[in-house]
């Protein structure tokens, strides 16, 4: 893990930008103006800006949060690096990311798509992104006047200038985040080098301006993030742009972030680099080890790190060379490093702006295949987990019908099975919890019909105060509805009936008991009464078509259990259809049935029972299993063991 | 082995957790991912009238409109009633190649075809086993002489001649008269015929569970801080009996 801080410091460190920062606010402004309008997801807050500099959106881009305030998080040494000139490659690598978001700054090395990490760390940028919007929305009218495309131009030289800004809005609107996500390595690091090396262009470009280094001198720069362990596997490459006039004394690797950027990487501790002179690999020394071809002018070298298993590797113009090192240590950070000592000698970077010279998705993909193999080769014969878990969820998310049908072909299959086999035989094949269903579902149905009536008897009940005096009690009527409904919804809930599925079912009534319940009733439930004249004649619609969907309910449930051998359900049903047999039922013998006290504890006995009949669990176990697995798949990725190559919802969700 | 006692989430949450088990609850599940699971468990399984009620109740679609269904369900049942002849026909009526191509599986069908001839004839008075001779040297010798498994598979299955009927066979030979063979090949087939398909032949459910499974047995190796026991709220007890089913009580 390298979590180092949090935001919190990252607003403490940036507070001397931040009064820095004051002399340049109009410009920040500017500059932001052009951040909401590059984003399409930004729906109606994009509506608010009337500005727009298209030919400057991706000059602009670079005051994305990503890249400033991230840099700061990793407590790397003052002067903080300052990533404001990153413009130069937006034009061409937008296609890293699905959406218009992610096509600014930010972008998704190829082999890390479709990854939990990348996910995760776009799903941050997003949230910045958003933060800024908001920002940008609560200072429109300063920044709508101050924007101009001359201040994006200057942003790239006021460097600390959005700094100050990026404090302001992790103040103002915290993200959802709730730790930092490591993010991966983009540019060459400003500040992180040798003096005498110049980082170009894009931030990617590392050029030696300096003379001739003694024999052990040498120029190196570290880029701007460590290589992240999320990655499981992190790789980049470097092109050997200009060689030196004589020699080719390069080296491409990684070290930890205090190794002295004035030796060629690999001489020292957490130092380790494969040279372009000799092609030797060195680590922690000065005298290498024979490890590939050398390199020089126009050869693309590659350097990977593979977290799981501890090792990193090289490629040569998109060929394998080889495992380099082993057994390196999990909880060090290891930066991309070049360094080089002849004068004018040029590296350029690619950390996944651009496609890789080597296939590195393919040895990340069998890496992937590698684990997938591994969990599917986890032998259990989970059938009857894997019945129960199924019939578990359709109860406990009121999938009843489904649940009913579920059982009964379990059953018939347990038959098939053990046709010569005892009776106790198909036990096995039983789950627990489809013994109960059928009187759960029993009692559901049953509570649906009494909340009906019930239903029926309050409307008539309205309906002769309302015909009296149609001008009052209205603030009471509304609240006594809306109670109605929730309930009703939960119900609903519980019998695995959503409001949308009942949108057309009004004259559903044939075999499928529960989607009868009208969409009109549902809705009116939903509207509060108004005190209108047209609300009385509405009422009374209401009541006629409530008590006619009330009997025609209750016919099917008589139909139904009528011939139920149970001894509860008989009485049940008894009790439950001498309600209809009163006029006016609260005032019989079974109002407490019907009374709203009544009724919660009616219901939460029911929830009660399905709960203890589902081991009293709040959640499914399914539901609750995917949690675990998740969790654990993030145990396991942390440090970049064998989780960073699962994605759970993608692998096994889809 | 893990998970096997009742969850306890339904904890008072003054109680200590454990910050794993924060990190457990932090993790939000979609219910569209598990209807998901669920609905492509029923289809890839072939459980058509569940499938058919949840589509309704969940409001969501029967994927792909998988026609093969009603076949697979058939072709399972005769499975698992031992009528392997009616099997082979149904598997061969919806694609031939399917046990072309698979030369273990058809063995692993006429086996039990043997088995079920084996059962029938060793329990009438006569105990004429000529049936179950013919059966074994016309069809499934042929396909053993050149696999040295196939023949060892032959050879076991044939010694159930000898000791049948009885109470007490060895371990190796009640294997192949349990009600879990027939299962475990139906389950082949099944595969094996939404793979001709070009459909995923395991439903996901079951990756899943295997993945929660090993990822849990990692974390245990590598001694992350997780707690002892990993419940997520269903029973299945240690397994019982000697078929090895989990017994669900």
């Amino acid at each position: 893990m390298f979590r180092r801080s949090s935001y919190a410091s990252v607003a403490a460190g940036s507070a001397a930008g931040s009064s820095q920062s004051q002399a340049f606010a109009p410009t920040r402004s500017g500059a932001f103006s052009h951040l909401v309008n590059t984003n399409s997801n930004s729906g109606p807050q994009a509506a608010h800006s009337s500005i727009n500099h298209p030919r400057h959106q991706s000059r602009t881009i670079d005051a994305d949060g990503h890249y400033n305030s991230m840099s700061t998080s990793w407590g790397r040494a003052a002067p903080l690096p300052s990533y404001s000139s990153q413009f130069g490659y937006l034009n061409g690598f937008g296609g890293a990311g699905q959406d218009g978001l992610a096509s600014s700054s930010f972008f998704v090395p190829s082999y890390l798509r479709g990854s939990k990490y990348a996910e995760k760390l776009e799903e941050a940028h997003r949230a910045k992104m958003a933060a800024q919007r908001e920002y940008r929305s609560n200072h429109s009218s300063n920044a709508g006047s101050l924007s101009t495309s001359s201040s994006s131009v200057n942003l790239h030289k006021m460097v600390p200038s959005h700094r100050g800004m990026t404090h302001d809005i992790i103040e103002r609107a915290p993200v959802q985040v709730d730790e930092p996500i490591a993010p991966w390595p983009t540019r060459w690091s400003d500040t992180d080098k040798y003096a005498q090396l110049e980082v170009l262009e894009d931030g990617r470009n590392a050029k030696f301006s300096g003379t001739q280094k003694s024999h052990d001198e040498a120029a190196s720069v570290r880029a701007d993030f460590p290589m992240p362990r999320q990655c499981g596997i992190y790789y980049y490459e470097v092109t050997v742009v200009t060689k030196g006039k004589d020699g080719r004394m390069i080296g491409v690797g990684f070290s930890g972030p205090k190794v002295p950027l004035s030796r060629i990487p690999g001489w020292e501790p957490e130092s380790y680099a494969y040279h372009g002179d000799d092609g030797q690999s060195f680590s922690n020394t000065t005298s290498g080890k024979p490890f590939g071809p050398k390199f020089g002018t126009l050869d693309v070298i590659g350097c990977g790190i593979n977290f799981r298993t501890g090792t990193a590797f090289f490629t040569k113009n998109g060929v394998f060379i080889g495992n380099a090192f082993k057994d390196l240590k999990t909880d060090r950070l290891y930066y991309p490093t070049v360094g080089m000592k002849k004068p004018q000698e040029t590296l350029r970077a690619n950390f996944g702006q651009e496609p890789f010279a080597f296939d590195i998705d393919k040895m990340v993909q069998a890496e992937k295949e590698s684990i997938q193999a591994e969990i599917s080769k986890v032998t259990r014969d989970e059938t009857a987990l894997v019945h129960e878990l199924v019939s578990q969820y359709l109860a406990h998310d009121g999938y009843v019908e489904t649940a009913r049908a579920f059982s009964e072909e379990v059953v018939e299959e347990s038959r098939a099975l053990a046709n010569d086999d005892s009776a106790d035989h198909t036990q096995a094949y039983y789950p627990s919890v489809l013994h109960n269903n059928e009187n759960i579902y029993f009692k559901l149905r049953c509570r649906k019909f009494i909340e009906m009536i019930r239903r029926c008897n309050e409307l008539s009940a309205q309906y002769q105060p309302l015909v009296q005096s149609n001008a009052s009690n209205g603030a009471k009527r509304t609240s006594v509805a809306t109670d109605e409904y929730d309930f009703e919804m939960e119900l609903d809930e519980q019998l695995g009936i959503g409001v949308h599925n009942n949108s057309s079912s009004t004259n559903n009534t044939t075999n499928n008991g529960t989607s009868n319940i009208p969409s009109s009733w549902s809705n009116n439930l939903n509207t509060p009464m108004l005190d209108t004249d047209t609300d009385i004649s509405n009422t009374q619609t209401k009541l006629s078509h409530l008590t006619d969907e009330t009997i025609k309910y209750g016919m099917e449930l008589k139909q139904e259990f009528a011939s139920d051998p149970r001894r509860e359900v008989k009485k049940a049903l008894e009790d439950t259809f001498a309600l209809i047999a009163y006029e006016n039922v609260e005032r019989s013998a079974l109002a407490p049935l019907l009374e709203k006290g009544g009724r919660v504890p009616v219901s939460e006995e029911l929830n009660g029972a399905i709960l203890v009949s589902l081991g009293k669990s709040s959640s499914a176990a399914l539901e609750r299993l995917c949690q675990q697995a998740e969790a654990l798949v993030g145990e396991l990725a942390e440090d970049g063991g064998p989780g960073a190559f699962i994605n759970v919802k993608r692998d096994f969700l889809q | 082995m893990s998970s096997s006692t009742v969850s306890a989430s339904g904890a008072t949450p003054t109680q200590h957790l454990h910050p794993f088990q924060r990190r457990v609850d932090d993790v939000k599940t979609s219910k569209a991912d598990i209807n998901f699971v669920i609905m492509d468990y029923l289809i890839t399984e072939g459980y058509p009238r569940a499938a058919e009620r949840f589509a309704k109740e969940a409001n969501i679609n029967i994927p792909m409109e998988e026609e093969s269904i009603q076949a697979r369900v058939e072709i399972r049942r005769a499975i698992h009633t031992g009528d392997i002849d009616t099997a082979i026909n149904k598997i061969n009526d919806l694609n031939p190649q399917i046990l072309d191509t698979d030369p273990a599986l058809h063995f692993a069908l006429l086996r039990l075809q043997l088995i079920e001839l084996i059962k029938t004839c060793t329990a009438t008075e006569t105990s004429d086993i000529v049936p179950a001779l013919n059966f074994a040297s016309s069809q499934l010798a042929p396909r053993a002489a050149s696999n040295p498994e196939f023949l060892d598979a032959l050879e076991k299955t044939m010694s159930l001649l000898l000791f049948l009927p009885t109470e007490n066979l060895k371990p190796e030979l009640a294997e192949l008269i349990k009600p879990s063979l027939r299962r475990e090949v139906a389950g082949r087939v099944n595969e094996a015929i939404l793979a001709s398909l070009g459909a995923r032949g395991e439903a996901q459910l079951r990756n899943l569970v295997r993945l929660r499974q090993w990822a849990e047995d990692k974390a245990r190796e590598s001694g992350r801080n997780i707690p002892p026991f990993l419940p997520f709220g269903v029973q299945v007890g240690p397994e019982e009996g000697e078929s090895g089913e989990a017994m669900v009580s």
